[in-house]
């Protein structure tokens, strides 16, 4: 045999045991218990964002929407779940062409000259121009924070969706005029969805001023919204990771994709002292595991207990359901929250389960068209610690 | 005899009408722009009719694959004549063929999924049934009901090629069309309905509240395995095995399986190969998953989760399809000059970095022009299918158009048919084990097993400079 075919024997044999020894090993070690070796140990940061003695919460609002049905046939209407959330039509930004034909641009056109301060004649021309106007509500929390000296602080969490709706809230739970007094001193938003910053116009009516902080990733709709509402205060835009607000709090920005085209969410941390972490958050888009394994990792917190939970926790927001939301019911308990207010984007199925699962689920009253004793509702407040 | 498409697409001859590459960019460009002008009409969520909702585009894009594979691979192109097929001018046979392909496709969507299985058996294969569930929304009832069809979709797009591919149609391969055709579709739509009922039939037995202990096994039995309850686990393996059956078919020439001599004995070994195959880059892009971004979380949404990164599993999956089609069809299935292992492994290799290169443009630019959005895990985001529509357009361009305009079909004579089955067996032979074929095997096996965990140790550090979605 000569040396050629010798070579080309091996060659052949060589690219046959590549395949061979590479799929092998592919299927032997990559599930195997051994793979685990290969996984770094995350080192804990343990930063120290300091303490506070309590956080309440006032659900300002945690109706998004009032009719499901009526959400979701926009929705499947407009073409589902990844279309713009500005092209819905739904209000402010109404342009009277109907469903799925709408645009920042015309919409806020309509409206711009009476904001912030004209807000019924706002609303007028859009509940015209707009698709479903009366099914818009939102999603606001006031959070108080009492410092270790027993000084309070006020923070807003989200500021709705309907300008009528929201203006009742505020109005109802007092935020109007803790806004116009100023002592609100910041508002946080979770993000850009319509439930939760659209509203924007009805806190700068009575505070134009105000501090607000946004994720990294708002559209140049949602930035150009803000300056649109007549803001004149300061706008941060908080990077992607922890930032620290005053002691005993922080807020935390995750780079997630989001329906209806929103990218972004921001998510608040306190640490309670003598109880632990408190989650504060609009929809938890990123999952409440997630944000409590990353303030596993992130941050130090009293007796390193996950201690409550308030807010969105983004599981069957349209009342869907989905294996995969199982595992979240499952695994929750390994947590060991002793508080859970959930509400909104929660799912009120989800809530159920978890009270069949026997978590600590904090319930509600049912008012203020909160539809389930299951949801810390409108109007209903939680103190940690 | 009257003869349909048997043997067709071997026996035909795609002459270049131009030199050099310009052929395949051109039909590449067109190609491209078809899939961008379909996508805007059908699927794309600013588009017309918007059906990327996503379950509806994605169970219609699914089907229509299997749709063709029947019409091309099971049923021969019957009832056309092979007068017709080889005369008719591409652009009216690839218009009546995609035509007919997606009138099958509604009827059986429309007729048998949901008309007879979800009136008469499964209501959640019907979303009129679904919406008479308290609570259920109209949106929601089609994606469930389009959930389950697109499921059982993801098996029959594994099995219907797999019983030509590894099966060679046995034991009907010496019927005539249509009892062929309807042997295999019957058997392979049989077994794609007890896999059906095993892997995804639990999964959709715990979408409703409460559990339907008393339909499917609940929790399902793959839990602990898996670190969920989600069918997505199996989705993860079932779309390898349609990746590994094309990847057999096309860039491997069916080696090495077609070295066995036994009829059987091939049959068998390359129809569970394909599986094992196919199990190899489930395990392995799932561990891919954890050492770019971490251990999963039970629990936990997105790209933490382990539903999703199973799902992500068959996602990566596809992305190693589009090059490999593109070397077969639009290449020649380059190279040729070499033994067949070494062919193999050349265009394996340029068909991994193919798909990582489309794999990295598709999640830097996709949701600049195809509506979804920005990042891996969003829950809407499901890269298999654009990647299969295209796949469809270039199976309607090469099996219904003979490449149009890059390429001339000419029938082959009945001695080229001769020579290629000469050259084919000739290149077979060519494989046979010899000492310095055995030293070479083992060190190939060595070199495979050094260049996987190398790939392993390396991987963490590549993805970190990549850095895909900045700031994800």
């Amino acid at each position: 045999m000569s040396d050629n075919m010798n070579r080309r024997d091996f060659l052949k044999g060589a690219a046959t045991g590549v395949g061979v020894g590479l799929l092998g090993a592919m299927g032997l070690y990559s599930y195997s218990p051994l793979r685990k070796s290969h996984f770094e140990q995350a080192e804990r940061k343990g930063t120290d964002i300091g303490m506070c003695r309590s956080v309440k919460v006032t659900n300002v609002s945690e109706t998004s929407w009032f009719d499901n049905g009526t959400l979701m046939g926009d929705i499947k209407g407009a073409g589902g779940l990844l279309v713009n959330q500005y092209l819905f039509n739904w209000p402010p930004f109404g342009n009277g062409k109907g469903l799925g034909k709408g645009s920042y641009e015309e919409g806020i056109a309509q409206i711009k000259h009476l904001l912030p301060g004209r807000l019924d004649e706002a609303w007028d021309i859009i509940k015209g121009n707009s698709v479903n106007p009366d099914n818009a509500g939102g999603y606001a929390a006031l959070v108080e924070v009492e410092e270790m000296s027993g000084n309070k602080r006020k923070f807003l969490l989200d500021v709705g969706w309907s300008y009528k709706w929201c203006e009742e809230c505020f109005k109802r739970e007092g935020v109007d005029k803790m806004l116009e007094n100023k002592e609100i001193e910041a508002l946080f938003f979770s993000h850009e969805h319509f439930d939760h910053f659209w509203g924007l116009p009805v806190a700068l009516k009575y505070d134009p001023e105000i501090t607000i902080y946004i994720p990294e990733g708002f559209y140049p709709e949602g930035l150009q919204y803000i300056k649109d509402c007549g803001h004149k205060g300061k706008l941060i835009t908080v990077k992607p990771g922890l930032n620290q607000v005053i002691p005993g709090m922080a807020s935390y920005v995750f780079s997630i994709p989001i329906i209806c085209r929103v990218y972004g969410e921001q998510s608040l941390y306190f640490n309670v002292a003598e109880k632990g972490l408190v989650s504060v958050t609009g929809c938890c888009h990123q999952g409440i595991i997630r944000f409590a394994e990353t303030a596993y990792s992130e941050i130090k917190y009293e007796n390193d207990k996950c201690y409550g939970i308030y807010g969105g926790l983004h599981i069957s927001p349209f009342e869907d359901w989905d294996p995969k939301y199982d595992d979240l019911v499952i695994s929750l308990g390994d947590y060991g929250f002793e508080h859970i207010g959930c509400n909104h984007c929660t799912g009120v199925l989800c809530a159920k389960k978890f009270i069949s699962a026997g978590y600590p689920v904090v319930k509600g009253t049912a008012r203020f068209r909160s539809k389930d004793t299951a949801y810390l509702g409108n109007g209903d407040t939680i103190t940690f610690g | 005899m009257e003869r349909f498409g048997e043997g067709y697409l071997e026996e035909r001859k795609l002459v270049k009408r131009w030199g050099g590459p310009i052929p395949a960019l051109v039909c590449l460009a067109l190609t491209l722009a078809v899939f961008y002008l379909t996508w805007w009409v059908f699927q794309d969520p600013r588009g017309v009719m918007r059906m990327y909702t996503p379950y509806v585009g994605y169970m219609y894009c699914r089907w229509w694959l299997i749709m063709m594979i029947w019409m091309v691979y099971i049923f021969n192109y019957w009832p056309f004549k092979r007068k017709w097929l080889e005369n008719t001018h591409p652009l009216i046979k690839g218009t009546v063929l995609t035509i007919i392909s997606a009138v099958i496709l509604v009827v059986l969507i429309k007729g048998f999924f949901e008309g007879l299985l979800g009136n008469f058996g499964l209501a959640y294969f019907n979303p009129e049934q679904l919406e008479k569930l308290p609570g259920v929304t109209s949106f929601f009832a089609i994606e469930y009901a389009s959930l389950a069809i697109l499921m059982f979709a993801a098996i029959a797009s594994w099995l219907s090629p797999a019983w030509v591919v590894a099966m060679e149609e046995a034991p009907w391969q010496k019927l005539t069309q249509p009892a062929k055709g309807f042997s295999i579709l019957i058997m392979t739509f049989f077994l794609s309905m007890v896999i059906y009922f095993v892997t995804m039939h639990p999964h959709m037995g715990i979408l409703y509240h409460p559990w339907q202990y008393f339909t499917s096994i609940a929790p399902p039995y793959w839990e602990q395995f898996a670190d969920t309850v989600s069918g997505n686990f199996h989705i993860s393996w079932i779309m390898c095995c349609t990746v590994v059956v094309w990847l057999v078919e096309t860039i491997w020439e069916r080696y090495p399986f077609n070295l066995i001599k036994n009829d059987w004995a091939r049959r068998f070994t390359a129809f569970f190969g394909i599986i094992a195959i196919a199990l190899a880059m489930h395990f392995f892009l799932y561990f891919a998953q954890e050492l770019t971004w971490g251990e999963a979380i039970r629990g936990t949404r997105r790209a933490f989760a382990p539903d999703w990164r199973w799902l992500h599993v068959g996602e990566m999956a596809i992305f190693f399809l589009v090059p490999a089609l593109f070397i077969t069809f639009y290449c020649d299935n380059w190279p040729r000059k070499y033994s067949m292992p070494v062919n193999v492994l050349i265009r394996t290799v340029l068909a991994v970095l193919g798909a990582a290169v489309v794999y990295i443009v598709y999640y830097k630019t996709s949701h600049n022009f195809l509506g979804t959005q920005k990042g891996f895990s969003h829950p809407q985001q499901f890269p298999m299918i654009p990647m299969i529509w295209l796949v469809n357009i270039w199976l309607v361009h090469n099996w219904f158009m003979d490449n149009w305009p890059g390429w001339k079909m000419v029938p082959k004579t009945a001695e080229e048919i001769e020579a290629d089955h000469a050259a084919h067996k000739a290149a077979i032979e060519d494989v046979r084990w010899t000492p310095k074929f055995g030293a070479g095997l083992t060190a190939g096996a060595v070199m495979g097993v050094a260049f996987y965990f190398v790939t392993v140790w390396a991987l963490p550090g590549i993805y970190a400079a990549i850095d895909i979605i900045p700031g994800k």
